[in-house]
């Protein structure tokens, strides 16, 4: 091989995105005829999401499949994504990210040396606790809501009255268990896996929070290749992504089979408008301390 | 080639006597050096080491355990334990045992155990005439109780390793009977030894001075209360109690015994410093070292290497046994239980293994690894509260390690230790 | 060491230097002591803010992170001024004595090797990071590789004295270390 890379993906064996990262490597020296081959180091073996979106940017590694949620706080761009209720669901928010909107997106990641190959989904997450299903605003009011380390994600909880906590992941279990937390939010498979669900019965479909996943490449290594060359990495990449997107698919069905079958309640929000609205004065906070993305943000509103 | 320098390298720091955290940072750099690798990211593992929100515990539980000791709490507790149980030979081995039993339970965390019941009972201990080396080895191989025994942060790491499809809440169930197990071995051990060495029993003090030395003990013996009662009724997570067991040590030294002076808070807290920096010096540059064999594929290889020395179940778990053993000696728990679970859980449950009991296989492995030079976090904390050179404590360590091989025999043997209480009660 | 023998009256720069060394030590004891208060008192703030406030205040965890991280940096470069970190001495205690120094001197070259890898290694992670915020606190990032960089350098510095004081015949570790 011409160039050995190293790939990082923070998922078990089995998951939807490790089997699609395998295939990318497989496509990968498929399709460059055996000239770039990839190792994939699944299982967040090699650090934690920030420390390997560093990795790639410093040449470490070569390759991950990262969330924008983390990569926000270094490329304001990809931060967009985390406002909570912007994309209206899944379809529409890959319809952003493969038009203009994703253009812009992948300018802002390449220009802090990851480039954006192909979007992969993570679903939509919403709302679980244990004490009873969430429809309004004043129903996450007074709950202690645990959030993701991002100033939106806590600013959202506080607008809906909530208090948030941030806390470390492998804390949250316990947490709900015993009320340190009411309720946390994440997308089926991670709230059937964590096994939140056997402490957090209520499952509200929210879908507050849309944030989608890409294979990533340091752009120092991309930028070195040849046209044909990125031609072929990109082809590999976006035919994972194909596969990624179906296995996601059946991964949800799955697991919310599992946790309805061990008992979790579920409700659709009949009405999200009181959320969206409550949202105003986050959009504002985030616009004023960033308002280069105001046109970002009106993009993505005005895609259908 | 590379794993060469890595290993090479760690060795002969060893040999000529760098501080083994510094042997670990030094050979994983040399190894980023070696493979052409970004230094900075050698940095970056350095400090993701310990840049881990449940590893902020530690120094609570230190600091806890420095104030109890400074300030006369640990006196009056082992005053107490030692009318209730000194009659017996190695009574205090024995408490100590136990003791972890309930407050690593608690913790979940071996290291935090050891931190806070270790720097109690190690010096009470020697005080007591017991040998240096007896206090350090009973209290680091106990202390591995805490991981086994729910609730265990290492479990969920675990289950989330595992990819889902296990209950956490039956993996919980599934550790407690391993738990006592262990606990049991560990005391008969304690018991055995203590004879040998001939430990000289206390005199029973009488009814009315045991009464006594309870009473005195009470507002200490509530430290416990704090620490497991917040816990299991909801009102802390595990960090924020370790910080409120020394908020409730400061405040009950100060105004109920009256015991604690100025000099003794100075005293408490710098040693407290000394101790978290150490500790955490070593989990950080353990965290470049463990990048540096996952680059080289070092947990990997060891699977293959495993599944094609032949297909009989029970050597299969044999190895599985010894593999985990050799590994958890020179890495740290969490990231081998990231590494390890993936490859092993497969074939363990291709062979008919049920996965909580693989889980407690795995814990107890990699605990026990945690009480083995090189690379054993408990071992070097334990020898840090004990002030003894680890080689002096590892050269009489081996009957507690017997009493832990003798539980992981029958964890990894009779499955209905570990599937017991989940099938009961899950 | 604290209990090294200074001849009295004695203001070689040798001596001047264990002065600033032994200031410089207790300065990061102060530190770090007053960190780990900071950390507890923090926490206690935490649960009031959950109960009492019901606004869990948001900048605890991360603030915590950095003040552990300066704990071990700072305390761990302390340790080396102290020799109080655990080394394995078996073989420095079988080795003869020519063997002894040699290996006292290559641990405290290789230490101060690393001192200044961290020390150079992390101001470059700092200022990389510099730019980007951590969430929640909207701290610089690169505060999160500085403790590191600060330990780095102080673990240089104290090794360069356990050096000159071995070159002097000062050093109190070649007969008791190992
Ligand atoms: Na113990
Ligand atoms: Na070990």
């Amino acid at each position: 091989n011409a160039a050995d890379w190293r790939g990082w993906n923070i998922h078990a064996d089995g998951y939807p995105n490790t089997t699609a990262m395998d295939k990318f490597a497989e496509l990968l020296e498929e399709k460059t005829g055996g000239e770039i081959s990839l190792q994939m180091f699944h299982g967040g073996t090699l650090g934690s999401q920030p420390d390997a979106i560093e990795q790639v940017r410093l040449g470490g590694l070569e390759i991950g499949n990262f969330n924008l949620g983390p990569i926000g706080p270094i490329a304001a761009e990809a931060n967009v994504v985390s406002l909570p209720f912007i994309f209206k669901d899944v379809p529409h928010m890959f319809r952003v990210l493969e038009g203009e909107g994703g253009q812009v997106i992948a300018e802002g990641m390449a220009a802090k040396g990851l480039v954006p190959l192909a979007w992969y989904d993570a679903g939509a997450r919403s709302f679980y606790n244990g004490a009873k299903p969430i429809n309004t605003p004043e129903d996450v009011t007074g709950m202690k809501v645990r959030v993701m380390n991002n100033d939106l994600y806590s600013g959202m909880i506080a607008e809906l009255g909530g208090n948030p906590s941030p806390m470390a992941f492998a804390e949250v279990y316990q947490a709900l268990k015993t009320g340190v937390v009411d309720g946390a939010e994440n997308n089926w498979p991670s709230y059937e896996s964590t096994g939140h669900f056997e402490v957090a019965g209520f499952y509200s479909l929210s879908q507050h929070l849309i944030i989608p996943e890409c294979i990533c490449i340091n752009a120092d290594v991309y930028n070195g290749l040849s046209d044909e060359m990125k031609a072929a990495v990109t082809e590999a990449a976006v035919e994972s992504a194909d596969l990624q997107r179906e296995l996601w698919a059946a991964r949800e069905a799955t697991s919310r089979k599992m946790v309805e079958e061990g008992g979790v309640v579920v409700n659709e929000i009949a009405d999200k408008g009181p959320f969206q609205a409550a949202m105003t004065p986050v959009y504002e906070t985030y616009l004023a301390g960033n308002p280069d993305l105001r046109p970002l943000v009106d993009l993505i509103q005005v895609t259908e | 080639m590379g794993l060469f320098v890595l290993l090479g390298f760690f060795a002969l720091c060893v040999i000529i006597g760098v501080p083994v955290a510094f042997a670990l940072g030094i050979s994983a750099m040399a190894a980023f050096w070696f493979e052409g690798l970004p230094l900075m990211i050698g940095v970056q593992r350095i400090i993701s080491g310990i840049n881990v929100f449940s590893l902020m515990a530690i120094p609570f539980f230190i600091f806890a355990g420095e104030l109890m000791f400074h300030g006369g709490i640990a006196a009056r507790l082992v005053r107490f334990a030692s009318a209730a149980v000194g009659a017996v030979r190695g009574g205090l081995g024995i408490v100590n045992v136990f003791s972890s039993m309930l407050f690593g339970g608690i913790s979940g965390s071996a290291v935090a155990d050891i931190s806070a019941l270790g720097s109690i009972l190690i010096p009470v201990m020697k005080e007591k005439g017991y040998d240096a080396d007896y206090a350090v080895n009973v209290t680091v191989t106990s202390s591995i109780a805490g991981i086994i025994i729910p609730p265990s942060h290492n479990m969920i790491i675990f289950a989330i390793a595992a990819g889902g499809g296990i209950s956490i809440s039956k993996l919980f169930l599934a550790g407690v009977l391993p738990g006592l197990l262990m606990c049991s071995c560990l005391a008969i051990a304690a018991y055995l030894v203590a004879v040998k060495r001939g430990y000289s029993a206390e005199v029973f003090p009488g009814w009315t001075a045991l009464g006594l030395s309870f009473i005195g003990a009470i507002p200490g013996l509530f430290t416990a209360v704090i620490i497991v009662g917040g816990v299991l009724s909801g009102i802390f997570t595990v960090t924020e109690s370790g910080a409120f067991g020394a908020i409730y040590a400061f405040i009950v030294t100060l105004l109920v015994y009256r015991t604690l002076t100025w000099e003794n808070f100075r005293t408490a807290v710098l040693q407290s410093v000394r101790t978290t920096a150490m500790v955490m010096i070593l989990i950080a540059c353990a965290g470049a070292f463990a990048y540096m064999l996952t680059f080289y594929r070092v947990p990997d290889k060891t699977a293959t290497l495993l599944t094609t020395l032949t297909d009989n179940p029970i050597l299969i778990l044999l190895m599985i046994n010894i593999v985990l053993l050799i590994l958890g000696m020179i890495m740290d728990m969490a990231a081998l239980i990231l590494i390890c679970t993936p490859i092993f859980l497969p074939v363990a449950i291709s062979l008919g293994i049920d996965p909580l009991q693989f889980g407690m296989i795995l814990m107890v492995n990699l605990g026990l690894g945690l009480c083995t030079p090189p690379v054993g976090s408990c071992l070097f904390v334990g020898c840090a509260v004990g002030k003894l050179p680890m080689e002096t404590a590892v050269r009489t360590i081996w009957p507690f390690y017997l009493a832990i091989l003798a539980a992981l025999i029958m964890i990894t043997f009779v499955p209905a230790v570990s599937l017991t209480l989940p099938g009961l009660l899950g | 060491m604290t209990d090294r023998p200074i001849p009295s009256g004695d203001t070689s720069l040798l001596s001047r230097m264990e002065v600033v060394l032994d200031g410089l030590a207790a300065l990061c004891r102060l530190i770090t002591g007053v960190a780990l208060v900071v950390l507890t008192v923090i926490f206690g703030w935490l649960v009031f803010g959950r109960y009492v406030l019901n606004a869990t205040p948001t900048w605890v965890e991360q603030a915590a992170l950095l003040l552990v991280m300066t704990i071990a940096f700072l305390g761990a470069a302390v340790g080396i001024h102290e020799n109080t970190h655990l080394s394995v001495a078996a073989f420095r205690t079988i080795a003869p004595r020519w063997m002894r120094t040699l290996f006292v001197v290559v641990t405290d070259l290789l230490l101060a090797g690393f001192g200044l890898l961290l020390l150079w290694q992390g101001t470059k992670l700092t200022m990389f990071k510099w730019g980007s915020m951590i969430p929640l606190i909207q701290l610089p990032e690169g505060l999160r590789s500085l403790p590191l960089t600060v330990g780095g350098g102080l673990i240089l510095i104290f090794t360069l004295g356990h050096l000159m004081r071995l070159m002097a015949g000062r050093d109190p570790r070649r007969d008791t270390i190992g």
